[in-house]
């Protein structure tokens, strides 16, 4: 589809960031700002003999320098609290602050964190996740057992989370198989990457602070402001100006508490500024390096007769949010197919290295890529097209699923069939070409969510939401549905948003959920001041409200259009009586149950609210001397249920294209033999650029949901990232001969396959 | 940090800025941009060459008493996006407009200069494998004169030449390329911008009416301390048609002489083979182009290097 048949729907934020008049948290100065800088570990693994910060607290120009004792002793992350906000004792990755530094200007910051004195008793980096799990490993949390944590969590030494999924009998479906084919993929770790790196500013006011931060998710940083400051909620105010981007890598609590204490200390506002490569080396939202292990039965006709795999997930140093993650892959290593027996066992190991966190569909893209690159094995191991294959073997509507949820209308089928359609597969290519693809699926994540509309007296709407925005236009979008509940048109309305102080509580922009819940929020207070509408109306009109209509920015009699009378007429008269104020938040969407399956160390993974599916059809060009591979185009068919914003719908896909392509062939995180990251840069860690971007054809299968958002919106923000690694490693592997087995499939690492034949 | 900035407005002035200490910045792409990262902190004295016209000027100049054959003038302000789009140079010495429109992106290629990439002396610089192999040669002033260097002979190692500090490079001289003579550079990249090189190779070819090879020379990108020529060419080439065989040797050749180092973009076994691969891509594709046929700049994208080759045209849909 070209563009133009997109209907328009322009971003309220657009203008501003276009034309560099919107400003980011880095832009923000206020008067006696100091600047601050942290003191890293530096090594990966080490317990620290010594710290002396005299040297530094004395340094004309510097004004607070903290470390662990001078914060409340409070350890904390969501599911299980294994993180304090400095270094104590141990330090466990080589972006772990020891200290923190305020002065007049950063130069002085720098050279105070130069002086600050620590010494530290090396100890050996534990950094292969398969080896920690071993009993005999030394741990990274010697005291993991004295940790508060989620009780539903199976913990044991460097296993930081287990899940396994199992229906059926394993081994008596493998022993129905007329092949059984097992594979083993490693993918490296990558990075969200998002243009502006963070930065935090801090001002109190008596004892009250008001944060301005770089984060997808407001509400989350003031719950970790207000557990390791031990603040009540209302004294802290969390405010994100525009974002420069997440991909998940905002997501978390991360440095707001610092540069709070840092504030609250040296008695002046105080602005924290990462570095392209404190970006890529100190949060904990890098994305996960994974090992997958898959062995299928399958019978000669093309039926699965059973699946078995384990996963092992490097967690890094501290668990951040990743205590689900273990569940979420075993999924991705069963994937929308029908397969009656299985056992995945999957874990989440602590090691040495930077922390691992959500960034855009945690899990999925590498394992899917395991997945669908095995699926071409298992496929080529009885002669069969794999995309026959694919048709033959996934879930569709009314169908149960592998871990028992029964489908009501989805589109997966479809998405196969047009994908593969449109993108021409089958066809005779020129040399050199393949045409490689893969299908993905998953969750939307239901969650509390509010918001309020009011409009004033002039009838203009404003939307106060909890909702944050990280580039994806959801936010944006939430003006569309309550033009849509009060037949006004979406730039009738102002958003006010991404602040803990204005907006009810929202999970923030994170698990592609704002459309699916603040949606509904949004929908549910405008339905209350179109309920005010109708009845004010009727008065005037003399009709029931039941037979007023909110259509063009009037109220209407049904049937009768000449009987109106314009909204903001309404407008004024509630403007000096009972005021136009709508506040939804409605209840979440339940997930259906599962039957027939056992879930070790459930974390509500294994049966989804409208789950989503998509297949991508990836046309590229193999230089077979170098090992470049170039992708020329891409076929994406997505059911994300009803789409509300088109061309907000097609930018998601676009750009997690792209995306899933940098993963593909040029991302992934480097490490030396001490576990330090060496590709640190946008130099060496190579994104695709707009001169990389191949044509990309979205369709969306839209088929109605009632278990989802809004008129039957699912999720998006995350399914397009999943299918196209996968997608790229079949066509390379069509042109090679057999699979890649890591990821990324750097030109590098596809000309050794060539060059050895295979693997 | 840099304390005292000159802007030049005549060349003396800028010379004398330089015999005093100051360092030249032309378009300030390497030197900003690497002390932004740390590779070298600003100098403290600089001398800023953009404004000086006369640098920007691309012409033919009459050759000197001991060779006769008129040169091409290259001002060292001339920036990659002009010889990347300038007629001559994309006509007749493709080879250099190849290497500038493959740097950077559209601003880097705006404001980076020719005279900053030849006397940054990288390696890895993409103008330097075809100006060593058409026998380029920089002209560095300073105030008590002129002399005129090879550049074989101007880099020394990664980042160091023979230019004295006070010896600004106005402008690099390339002998004229006869009728039959063409020029290519492509390089290996994992992207199509924002890139450097992995590799790259740079080659002149004269063809004789038979269409056998009667000059070739060829040099290699990052394999290297230095831009690296190829030796024993004439061997190999002169004589024989550019075909299968003779693109193999020198491949091979490359191979052996390169002595690439192992980092973060590839392997040194990696580079080995691959410069062999765009030495004989550049070879062939200055060869085409000495035989009359026109390859659009640059190279790389024409013959839809970076993957499979000749299919560009065939996708010429796909972006
Ligand atoms: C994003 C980006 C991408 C890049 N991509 C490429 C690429 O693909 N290929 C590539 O080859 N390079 C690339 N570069 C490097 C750089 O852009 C080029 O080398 C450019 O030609 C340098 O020219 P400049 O005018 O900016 O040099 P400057 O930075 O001004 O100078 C570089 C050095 O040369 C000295 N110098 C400059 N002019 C003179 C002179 N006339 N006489 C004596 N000394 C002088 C300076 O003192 C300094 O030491 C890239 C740089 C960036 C930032």
């Amino acid at each position: 589809m070209t563009t133009t048949e997109i209907p328009r729907f322009v971003r309220a934020d657009g203008p501003d960031k276009v034309t560099g008049s919107g400003r980011y948290t880095a832009d923000l100065t206020l008067t006696g700002m100091l600047a601050a800088k942290f003191k890293y570990s530096g090594i990966s693994h080490g317990r620290i003999t010594r710290l002396d910060v005299t040297a530094a607290r004395e340094m004309a120009g510097v004004l607070a320098v903290l470390t662990d004792a001078d914060v409340p002793d409070v350890h904390y992350d969501p599911q299980i609290k294994d993180r304090t906000l400095f270094a104590r004792d141990i330090v466990r990755f080589e972006g772990e602050i020891v200290a923190a530094v305020a002065a007049l200007t950063p130069e002085i910051a720098e050279a105070a964190v130069a002086a600050i004195i620590v010494e530290y008793e090396e100890l050996t980096p534990i950094l292969d996740p398969e080896a920690a799990m071993d009993k005999s490993s030394p741990l990274v949390h010697e005291d993991w057992e004295s940790y508060e944590a989620g009780s539903w969590l199976v913990r044991s030494g460097n296993t930081a989370s287990f899940s396994s999924l199992e229906r059926g009998d394993v081994d008596a479906g493998l022993a129905e198989a007329d092949q059984i084919i097992s594979s083993r993929y490693v993918a490296d770790g990558s990075h969200a990457a998002p243009i502006e790196p963070r930065a935090v500013v801090a001002q109190w006011e008596g004892n009250k602070v008001t944060i301005w931060t770089s984060t997808q998710v407001p509400f989350d940083a003031r719950a970790g402001v207000c557990e390791t400051l031990q603040l009540p909620t209302n004294r802290v105010r969390v405010i994100v100006p525009h974002l420069g981007g997440g991909f998940g890598g905002k997501c978390g609590f991360h440095f707001e508490a610092h540069v709070a204490a840092l504030a609250r200390t040296a008695g002046r506002p105080v602005r924290l500024v990462f570095s392209r490569e404190e970006e890529f080396t100190i949060p904990d939202r890098r994305r996960e390096g994974i090992v997958v292990e898959l062995t299928t039965g399958v019978r000669k006709d093309g039926s699965i007769t059973a699946r078995k795999a384990n996963v092992v997930i490097d967690c890094g140093a501290y668990i951040a949010d990743t205590a689900f993650f273990p569940q979420l892959a075993a999924m991705h290593a069963v994937g929308p197919y029908l397969v009656p027996n299985l056992m995945v066992e999957s874990q989440i190991v602590y090691t040495n290295h930077q922390p691992s966190g959500s960034v855009r569909a945690p899990t999925a893209p590498q394992v899917c890529w395991a997945l669908e690159s095995h699926i071409d094995e298992v496929a080529k191991a009885i002669n069969m097209d794999p995309v026959k294959f694919r048709l033959k073997n996934a879930v569709d509507t009314g169908m149960v699923g592998p871990l028992g949820q029964t489908y009501e209308e989805i589109g997966l089928r479809r998405c196969i069939q047009q994908a593969t359609e449109a993108a021409g597969y089958g066809q005779e290519l020129p040399e050199n070409e393949a045409i490689g693809v893969a299908i993905g699926w998953w969750p939307s994540f239901a969650s509390a969510s509010g918001s309020y509309v009011k409009l004033d007296d002039d009838g203009a709407g404003q939307i106060i939401t909890g909702a944050q925005e990280c580039g994806t236009g959801a936010v944006m979008t939430l003006r569309q549905l309550a033009a849509d509940e009060l037949g006004m048109k979406p730039e009738d309305f102002e958003i006010i948003y991404q602040d803990t102080a204005t907006g009810p509580y929202d999970m923030g922009a994170t698990g592609s959920q704002t459309l699916l819940n603040n949606g509904r929020a949004v929908v549910e207070a405008s339905q209350q001041i179109a309920e005010q509408l109708r009845e004010l109306a009727a008065d005037r009109l003399e009709a029931a409200p039941a037979d007023i209509v909110l259509a063009d920015g009037k109220a209407q009699v049904a049937g009768s259009p000449e009987s109106a009378v314009p909204l903001s007429k309404l407008a004024a008269i509630a403007g000096s009586g009972k005021l136009l104020l709508g506040h939804g938040s409605g209840s979440p969407p339940v997930a259906p149950p599962i039957v027939g399956a056992n879930c070790v160390g459930d974390q509500g993974m294994a049966s989804w609210v409208g789950p989503q599916f998509s297949c991508h059809a990836v046309r590229l060009r193999l230089d077979p001397e170098t090992g470049v591979t170039r992708v020329i185009s891409v076929h994406a068919d997505h059911d994300s249920g009803t789409i509300i914003n088109p061309m907000g719908a097609h930018g998601q896909v676009e750009g997690a294209i792209i995306m899933g392509i940098g993963q593909a062939l040029t991302e992934g995180t480097r490490y030396d033999e001490t576990g330090k990251q060496m590709n640190t840069s946008l130099l060496e860690y190579k994104l695709q650029t707009a001169a990389d971007s191949p044509s990309i054809h979205t369709q969306f299968v839209e088929v109605f949901t009632e278990n989802a958002g809004p008129h039957g919106a699912k999720g998006l923000a995350e399914a397009p990232n999943i299918a196209t690694a996968a997608a790229v490693a079949n066509g390379l592997a069509k042109l090679i001969g057999s699979p890649m087995r890591q990821l990324p499939m750097t030109a590098e690492r596809v000309w050794d396959t060539i060059s050895e034949g295979g693997s | 940090m840099t304390t005292h900035l000159l802007v030049a407005t005549t060349l003396d002035e800028a010379l004398a800025a330089m015999a005093n200490g100051a360092r030249p910045i032309a378009g300030g792409t390497d030197l900003v941009v690497g002390a932004r990262v740390g590779k070298a902190p600003l100098p403290t004295e600089l001398v800023a060459i953009d404004r000086l016209d006369e640098l920007d000027i691309v012409g033919m100049v009459p050759g000197g008493s001991d060779d006769p054959t008129p040169l091409l003038f290259v001002g060292a302000m001339v920036s990659h996006a002009t010889i990347m789009n300038h007629p001559l140079l994309a006509a007749s010495y493709s080879g250099l407009a190849d290497a500038s429109a493959l740097v950077g992106s559209p601003s880097t290629r705006n404001v980076g200069t020719i005279g900053g990439n030849v006397m940054n002396a990288s390696p890895a610089m993409d103008t330097g494998a075809p100006l060593l192999a058409m026998g380029a040669m920089a002209v560095l002033q300073s105030v008590s004169g002129s002399r005129t260097v090879p550049l074989a002979e101007l880099w020394t190692g990664p980042g160091t030449t023979s230019a004295g500090p006070d010896e600004l490079c106005v402008a690099i001289l390339i002998p004229r390329r006869m009728g039959e003579e063409g020029s290519a550079y492509v390089r290996l990249e994992y992207r199509r911008a924002m890139e450097i090189a992995v590799v790259g190779a740079g080659a002149a070819v004269t063809l004789n009416d038979d269409g056998t090879v009667a000059k070739a020379a060829v040099a290699l990108t990052a394999v290297g301390p230095t831009i690296l020529a190829l030796t024993g060419l004439e061997e190999l080439l002169i004589g024989t048609p550019l075909d299968d065989l003779s693109l193999s040797a020198v491949a091979m050749l490359a191979s052996e002489q390169a002595s690439p180092i192992s980092d973060l973009r590839a392997s040194d076994k990696y580079r080995r083979h691959t410069v062999g691969v765009m030495a004989k891509r550049a070879l062939e594709a200055a060869g085409r182009r000495a035989a009359g046929e026109t390859i659009a700049i640059p190279v790389n994208r024409a013959e839809g290097i970076g993957a499979a080759r000749n299919a560009a045209a065939q996708n010429g849909a796909a972006k």
